[in-house]
């Protein structure tokens, strides 16, 4: 895969690296301490949880699939910590309660998805609402806070420096995920999935386990995620993460991960990870304001697949132009054969 | 070899049929690769004329008929309507002109109505429908054919050959003049061919010129008025049904000189390997039993539709049989799924490279290892890429795999590379019976050559292997003993002693009795198991093992596969 | 069930289902709450559901297709903003101008997302997420950060809300919801009634066949998005007429709601199955349950989007295991009576060989 690595790096990921200059540049000119460590932490810890979920994201959809209801989980994990905190239950109880939840229902998105068959594009719809309808019912229209200080030091304090420790676990996750995708057997089978599912069958893959785990990793990740956005915030709302599964699946779409599945690297989704944050960030330099923001990320969530496309199409167009003209058709048009009504 | 037994132009046997051809094929030539699919061919359809297409698999029927329809376009040659030159660049260029072709598996609309479906595609019927109307229309339409269908329902409930009539009728109603039917009887019972014969019969008598493509000898002579046989893409003959008999048709389908491309040393097989009683899978195959041994190469040979890659994904465990049983090495196994038939040393290579095959992005390495990638994982799951690399670079110098690397994805093979790969991800699985599946289709004969000596080595090694092949050469080359099935029944088991092609491809069409009746010497009538033993006994090779056994016999303990 | 299935096909079987379940909740909660079925309360369901009821229509073309929509609720709620800017500073407008601008922008919204999916090749999913934001943030910037109010509405469109179409003791026929069911009724005269609607089914029904048979799928793929767009703009006209102070955050949510609808009343996700009057029937019951709910004191107001998500799953997952038994059965019935009617008429038999 080290050739394969090689190849998309001149290629997807090297258009990516030279937008990312670009964009750190530009930031660069407008603050010249842009780059500083300081500023770079800071940046990072306000996407961190987005970037811990994209990881698991990429697994997704490198199998072909796709899962709406990452944003919702953070949002429902986030709600049972708050709500059993409310309920006078210890923090660390409720943490372990909020991942078993996540878990629980990655193994139920999981289970509609590889075993009774359902688009995944359906079961995380129903996820997508039903979650945050859960997160709703938890807490309400209330903003839950005042949590114990070693838990919101948990996401605001530096742990390493300014380094905090979600940022560490980022680091280790993101390691470990560049890992498995590209050095294991699972990753092998991940992408094996993606590329066709009957030739992962008949290589005797286990398309279900593998579909069922990675489901099941999205669960409890995004509610690891929903955990950390409700320590770093210090308070949680119903809506808390509402709206992030947008930002989740462009970067991973945007790193070149095909929305069909089985190509694309784990080190293009960190490429555009990293890329997508100091972007948005460029656009607060710029005095663009969160919701625009958003809406320039849909954007580039639609080029992304459709800039593909388009170049697929326009290079299928030339090679079938270039074929005709090789072998030239014999005859004459068809036009002004009249179609007679047959006898009888 | 004899010649065929009547040879006619076309244009010197139209003077028999009134009328001039409502189609004519003119010394049409098409290439795929360095594969020459078509090359000359000439076909003339007169109206009111039921015109059977006979040939091998791979003659270049499909490829005619593509080029007929509009989804190909020929290199050479040209196609004339009415006498009139056209170029049919599209299928619905080919509908505008009256060709139109109904396949075995029909295209069918199930949410939409039976009346729907043979009018959803007429361009000229407004932006209103009237359900009425429509449905008074299709009922026309299907009385012309004599068939009575509840047209008002969807038609998601027909049966194949209900949904074949909607496909005619669709074609009708758009004022077919040629409708082309490629092999339309495969999947039907015997009562709805004749109701299918009839709808041909009404529609011949309304002046339609017909196509007919079928390997079912008895039915090309019984409904065609003149046949044409296709033999490696070249045109062999044209002649009126009269003037053909079914020994004649096949002599003529394989009269090619036989090039034995390699010779194979045979030796005495060892033991039994794979043992197969009684094989069964509801409305697929059934009454399949044989034997493999260590060492020896069982060909399965048998048309399209003849199901023989069924049996060889039913022993592999994609879909398993529902009754009979499967024994390896003496001990009876069932296989429910791809992982366990590799477990227990079944492989199975496909012949579908680019659907079933290859991961095509991925590199030979990661494609070779992949099936036995559990052997390659080191510590926390890592795959040991050296051993990997290793392993590949092994096949590669083994199988002669020509790549700059064992790195280079699959895609960028050719197809004889591609399926040096697919056998070496398959022998990586150290499998101790191999199926192959078409293994040298589509790849050139360099390649075909070293499959061929890759084969014979390894059954020298002990290795069981059935080998799947329509290239009929190939399979009296290549086995030991040659099953022939013959739509999901296994007709004749015979020895390589005793094969010929005429033999191989008559017991394959049904028509094993006829063809051999004037050869002196072979006493086999194909068609029934029994008909294997009889040909066992006969080439004097009896295994006397496999004479206790009766085939028929229900399986002998409950390990049911 | 044998009986049922030789009266019923299984999709005409679902949408019976459905009607049976909604009755029985509105028997239920009237035993449960006073009043349920007075006419205030009754009249403010039947208005609630008319904007979602609009906008299911057009989804419902697009689902049919194979594909979903899901930047209708930006849509729609950029529509009223828009649409009520202009009628807040041309108070003068007249209101056929202000209905055919609804709609014109509508279409120009779903012809974008049209052509991204049927010409661009997105698939719908990804396309129309990203225009969900992307059409919000239009919104956002056309609006800078202002809300319209009903005081700066011309009067005409402020009384329209209470406007009706005919009235039998209390119970109302409003305008708004007269347009829905309209809408409705002219959706599936369209589904049965017009090649194109058949096509639809077609093309969500056997994509590969609709391209052999050459059925313009592209052009009529586009045309779904690009009524669907329409059908959202004049909800974002209703929209407006209806709450008169719109916001940036207008109509968030809708879509969920509105593809709730939809599956839940039978259209199948995978296309090629479902009506009109199914989706109507879907939009009737998740509208009557969440307003039941809302009174019923039992139970608190915030279980809503739970229960949507719980519905969808269900709906979804009934469709495939029960739904795709019930056609395995329906089949075999059809498949043994016509066996038994060959085997009754003695002619046919003579046939076999």
């Amino acid at each position: 895969m080290s050739a394969d690595i090689r190849r998309r790096l001149i290629g997807w990921e090297g258009l990516l690296l030279v937008f990312l200059v670009v964009v750190l540049g530009f930031n660069m000119a407008t603050n010249p301490r842009y780059l500083e460590i300081g500023n770079q932490v800071n940046l990072f810890t306000l996407g961190i949880e987005k970037s811990i979920v994209i990881l698991v994201m990429a697994f997704v959809i490198m199998t072909g699939e796709i899962d709406l209801s990452v944003a919702s989980m953070m949002g429902l994990a986030a709600a049972v910590v708050a709500a059993l905190f409310e309920q006078g239950v210890p923090m660390e109880i409720a943490v372990l309660v909020a991942l078993a939840v996540g878990l629980g229902f990655g193994l139920i998105n999981g289970f509609f998805v590889a075993i009774v068959g359902i688009p995944s594009l359906a079961v995380t719809l129903a996820g997508y609402i039903g979650f945050r309808g859960l997160a709703r019912l938890l807490v309400e229209d209330r903003s839950v806070g005042s949590f114990p200080d070693w838990f919101t030091a948990l996401g605001q304090d530096g742990l390493l420096g300014p380094i905090t420790g979600p940022m560490l676990l980022y680091l280790v996750m993101a390691i470990l995920a560049v890992t498995i995708m590209h050095f294991t057997g699972f990753g092998r089978s991940t992408i094996v999935i993606g590329n066709s599912v009957s030739v992962a069958r008949f290589s005797g893959v286990r398309v279900a386990r593998v579909k069922i785990a990675i489901f099941a990793a999205s669960g409890l990740i995004a509610a690891l995620a929903g955990v950390l956005i409700a320590a770093r915030l210090g308070a949680v709302r119903a809506s808390t993460a509402d709206g992030f599964e947008l930002d989740i699946i462009t970067v991973v779409l945007l790193g070149g991960v095909s929305i069909f599945g089985g190509s694309g690297t784990m080190i293009g989704v960190l490429l555009s990870s990293i890329l997508v944050l100091n972007l948005r960030n460029g656009l607060v330099i710029a005095g663009i304001t969160g919701n625009t923001q958003t809406g320039i990320i849909g954007l580039l969530l639609i080029l992304s697949v459709l800039v593909p496309n388009l170049v697929g199409a326009g290079r299928e167009r030339f090679r079938r132009r270039a074929a005709d003209r090789a072998a030239p058709p014999p005859g004459t048009s068809g036009e002004g054969v009249s179609v007679r009504p047959s006898g009888g | 070899m004899a010649g065929p037994a009547a040879t006619l132009e076309p244009s010197s046997s139209h003077e028999r049929l009134p009328g001039a051809p409502v189609l004519e094929m003119r010394d049409i030539a098409r290439a795929f690769g360095s594969t020459q699919a078509l090359d000359g061919v000439s076909l003339s359809l007169f109206p009111g004329e039921i015109h059977a297409l006979l040939g091998e698999n791979g003659a270049g029927k499909s490829t005619l008929i593509k080029i007929m329809t509009g989804v190909q376009q020929p290199d050479r040659g040209e196609m004339r309507i009415d006498g009139r030159p056209v170029r049919v660049s599209s299928s619905q260029d080919g509908q505008r002109l009256g060709v139109a072709a109904i396949y075995q598996e029909p295209m069918i609309f199930p949410d939409l109505s039976v009346a729907e479906n043979i009018f959803i595609g007429h361009r000229d019927r407004g932006v209103r429908v009237d359900h009425g109307k429509t449905q008074r229309e299709a009922e026309a339409v299907l009385a012309r054919l004599g068939v009575s269908l509840d047209v008002g329902e969807p038609a998601r409930g027909l049966t194949l050959a209900q949904q074949q009539t909607v496909e005619i009728a669709k074609a009708i109603s758009l004022k077919v003049r040629v409708l082309i039917m490629d092999e339309p009887t495969a999947s039907l019972s015997a009562h709805e061919v004749r109701q299918l014969f009839r709808i041909v019969a009404a529609l011949k008598a309304e002046g339609v010129a017909i196509l007919f493509i079928s390997h079912r000898m008895e039915e090309v002579f019984e409904i065609a008025d003149r046949v044409t046989i296709l033999r490696d893409g070249r045109w062999i003959s044209t002649s009126p049904r009269g003037e053909l008999t079914p020994a004649a048709a096949i002599r003529g389908m394989v009269g090619r000189e036989v090039v034995e491309l390699f010779k194979r040393e045979r030796t005495a097989p060892g033991a039994v390997r794979l043992a197969v009683r009684d094989l069964h899978k509801e409305g697929v195959f059934s009454g399949v039993s044989f034997e493999v041994r260590a060492g020896e190469v069982l060909g399965f040979a048998g048309l399209v539709g003849a199901r023989r890659t069924d049996v060889g994904l039913a022993l592999f465990g994609v879909a398993p049989a529902e009754r009979g049983s499967v024994e390896l090495d003496g001990a009876p196994i069932s296989v429910r799924s791809p992982q366990e038939a590799t477990r227990l040393g079944i492989a199975y290579s496909t012949e579908d490279r680019r659907q079933l095959g290859l991961v095509m992005p991925l590199s030979i390495t990661a494609n070779i290892t992949l099936p036995s990638l559990e052997r390659y994982l080191g510590a926390f799951g890592l795959v040991r890429r050296s051993a990997e690399r290793e392993t590949a670079n092994s096949f590669r110098d083994r199988l002669r795999i020509r790549a700059p690397s064992v790195e280079t994805p699959a895609a960028a093979l050719s197809g004889g590379n591609q399926q040096k790969v697919v056998l070496s991800k398959w022998l990586e699985t150290k499998p101790k019976v191999l199926i192959l599946d078409e293994p040298t289709r589509g790849i050139d004969v360099g390649a075909k050559v070293e499959v061929h000596q890759l084969i014979d080595e390894l059954a020298a090694q002990g290795m069981a292997i059935i080998m799947i092949s329509s290239d009929l050469p190939e399979v009296l080359a290549m086995s030991d003993r040659i099953l022939v099935m013959r739509e999901g029944r296994q007709v004749a088991i015979i020895d390589h002693a005793d094969a010929s092609q005429e033999r191989v491809l008559g017991a394959a069409m049904g028509q094993g009795g006829d063809l051999l009746a004037d050869e002196p010497g072979v006493d086999l009538i194909a068609g029934t198991a029994a008909a294997a033993t009889l040909d066992l006994l006969a080439s004097g090779e009896v295994d006397p093992e496999l004479l206790l056994r009766d085939p028929a016999a229900p399986p002998a303990d409950g390990d049911r596969a | 069930m044998d009986a049922l299935l030789r009266r019923f096909r299984p999709e005409q079987l679902r949408e019976l289902i459905l009607l049976l379940v909604i009755v029985g909740m509105v028997v239920f909660f009237a035993t449960q709450i006073d009043q349920y079925l007075a006419a205030r309360p009754v009249n403010r369901i039947t208005t609630g559901l008319a904007i979602t009821a609009v906008v299911a229509v057009g989804q419902v073309l697009v689902v049919l297709t194979r594909n979903i929509d899901l930047s209708v609720g930006s849509s729609v709620g950029l529509v009223a903003y828009v649409v009520g800017t202009l009628l807040t500073r041309w108070t003068e407008m007249p209101p056929l101008v202000a209905v055919g601008l609804s709609v014109g922008i509508g279409v120009l919204l779903g012809a974008i997302n049209g052509l991204l999916v049927a010409y661009g090749r997105v698939p719908s999913i990804i396309a129309t997420l990203g225009t969900l934001a992307l059409y919000r943030v239009v919104l956002v910037e056309f609006s800078g950060a202002k809300t319209v109010t009903t005081a700066d509405l011309p009067d005409w469109l402020n009384d329209i809300p209470s406007a009706n179409v005919a009235s039998f003791e209390g119970y109302d026929l409003r305008v708004m919801v007269a347009v829905a069911l309209v809408a409705v009724i002219i959706g599936q005269l369209m589904l049965r009634y017009l090649s194109f609607g058949r096509r639809l089914y077609a093309i969500g029904s056997n994509p590969d066949a609709a391209r052999v048979s050459g059925l313009p799928a592209r052009r009529d793929v586009f045309l779904a998005f690009t009524l669907c767009g329409a059908l959202a703009g004049l909800a974002g006209f209703m929209f407006l007429v209806r709450f008169g102070n719109i916001t940036v955050t207008a109509a968030q949510g809708l879509e969920l709601q509105v593809v709730a609808a939809v599956v839940v009343g039978g259209v199948a996700i995978a296309g090629g199955s479902g009506s009109m009057v199914g989706a109507f029937m879907g939009v009737l019951l998740i509208e009557i349950l969440q307003q039941s709910l809302l009174r019923w004191a039992e139970i608190s107001e915030f279980v809503k989007d739970a229960i949507l998500g719980l519905l969808i799953l269900l709906a979804v997952a009934t469709d495939t295991v029960v739904l795709g038994r019930l056609r395995e059965r329906w089949v075999r019935i059809r498949r043994r009576d016509q066996e038994e009617r060959l085997a009754a008429a003695p002619g046919e038999a003579a046939d076999v060989r």
